[in-house]
């Protein structure tokens, strides 16, 4: 489903900082995959290359076989098939929950307004929080505003979704909710790309970890590998602190 | 109460008498007529450049836009406004005889290049997160600046929104150096040729305030408006 060859990326004025120092991967469709990593890893870096968020120094990205990265791609048809969640949810303060989730959907004439919200009202009974259709994000809790802003995200009808670090901006009692949605969806099938310090969930739902350093991955396998057997030094001092 | 009469006697000498009062009603519709024109145009000027400027920022195809952006706010907001006005009344529209139409292009633009500094802060203040989140969701550049940006930069800035259409609405007092008979033009006039060197400039300083009064009012029932989304 999305393929990544070579990828880098260099920050900075001169492109001094080199974040990504050549990645190349595979997430086939329906697979879980989590990335952890110690921060400054690039492992966000690498995420948001995959919907062009951050556009890549080298490399080329393909997204079901349409490689993303020549510039004559129009990204936002591709981005309309990716779905992301951001650390900070990100949503929009000035709509209503409903508005925030059928905004994208309707004025990219994906559905029309009743279909939207028809659909954003399902997604929302699906999480709990049908109450809230009328509310504004500002009178909501954390994890009912990244619950939201997944359901944001699904109501595209993506076919991967993205999370970078979804629960890091959490107050503790409020991240298994959000992991819950994420575990449903994970169980309904959705291809799924996840960066997180959860190790939990990546225990349970992921069907490879890697685990990235210094800009590359540094070591993947299933989660017993990684967690139970790893290999690589840097893995291990890792996981010895983060476990 | 001798010198209240004769105050009354002189007010009906001053506005009534060949209904002179009749010049200020025209110059008091002018007035509006340049200042609503005026702000529409400086809007809509500001909102594109300032649009153009944030874009350009790391878009080199917009490069010569973001030049001829820097070049338009640096003149308009270097010389004065009068001058401005004397310029596209004598050198540029040569041939108007309508002095009103050039009078509201002028403060439009003139309008626009501060509007454009006001709405681009605007911009630049809402986090970057709400760009990303509308991009990831497929939405374009231009639909993520005027669903998800601008809405949200406008509510902020609308304050010294407020501030720029009550400064604009003073400035245009000087419009009467183009054959504009606007609000002080018409007091003046009426001055002029009554020798009533106090009342018509006391009657348009309160108009002029009474007007500024209204647009308060009226700006602060937008921002309570648009505040809605803010209660908790």
């Amino acid at each position: 489903m999305i393929d990544v060859k070579n990828l880098e990326k260099n920050f900075g004025k001169n492109n001094e900082i080199h974040v990504l120092k050549g990645i190349t991967e595979t997430i086939h469709k329906g697979e879980k995959v989590v990335i952890i990593g110690p921060s400054g890893s690039g492992k966000s870096t690498f995420l948001r290359c995959l919907n062009l968020l951050e556009v890549p120094t080298k490399g080329q990205i393909f997204f079901e076989g349409e490689e993303i990265t020549n510039p004559k791609c129009n990204i936002n048809a591709v981005r309309q098939r990716i779905g992301m969640v951001f650390q900070h949810f990100n949503l929009f303060p000035h709509l209503t929950i409903m508005q925030n989730i059928t905004l994208a959907p309707v004025k990219l004439k994906r559905m029309t307004k009743e279909e939207a919200d028809k659909k954003a009202m399902a997604l929302l009974e699906r999480i709990g929080l049908p109450e809230k259709a009328n509310a504004y994000p500002q009178q909501l809790s954390g994890g009912q505003k990244q619950r939201i802003a997944i359901v944001r995200a699904l109501c595209m009808n993506p076919d991967v979704m993205l999370f970078d670090e979804p629960t890091s901006a959490l107050d503790p009692e409020m991240v298994g909710e959000v992991l819950d949605v994420m575990k449903d969806l994970a169980k309904a099938g959705m291809t799924m790309a996840v960066v997180t310090h959860e190790m939990g969930f990546a225990k349970e739902v992921a069907d490879r970890v890697l685990f990235m350093d210094e800009g590359i991955i540094a070591e993947q396998g299933t989660p017993d590998q990684i967690f139970n057997n790893p290999q690589n030094k840097r893995t291990q001092s890792f996981l010895s602190k983060v476990l | 109460m001798t010198w209240f009469n004769a105050w009354l006697e002189r007010l009906y000498q001053t506005f009534i008498v060949a209904d002179r009062y009749s010049v200020l009603i025209d110059g008091f519709k002018n007035t509006l007529i340049i200042t609503f024109g005026a702000f529409l145009i400086g809007l809509f000027i500001g909102t594109v450049v300032a649009m153009i400027k944030v874009f350009a920022d790391g878009n080199p195809k917009l490069k010569i836009l973001d030049v001829l952006c820097n070049i338009y706010i640096t003149v308009i907001r270097g010389t004065p406004v009068v001058v401005q006005l004397l310029i596209f009344f004598f050198i540029i529209f040569v041939s108007a005889k309508n002095g009103i139409p050039v009078a509201i292009l002028t403060f439009g633009i003139n309008s626009g290049a501060y509007l454009a500094e006001t709405i681009r802060s605007g911009i630049m203040a809402i986090d970057k997160g709400q760009t990303e989140a509308g991009r990831s969701l497929g939405l374009s550049r231009m639909q993520t600046m005027t669903q998800i940006i601008l809405p949200q930069a406008i509510k902020n800035i609308l304050p010294a929104i407020g501030n720029e259409a009550i400064a604009l609405l003073k400035e245009t007092s000087v419009a009467g150096y183009v054959a504009v008979v606007d609000l002080t033009k018409a007091g003046n006039q009426i001055k002029n040729t009554t020798y009533d060197n106090i009342n018509p400039i006391l009657l348009i300083a309160l108009v002029y305030l009474a007007l500024v009064m209204i647009m308060s009012w009226l700006l602060g029932i937008l921002e309570r408006r648009l505040r809605k989304s803010d209660r908790r």
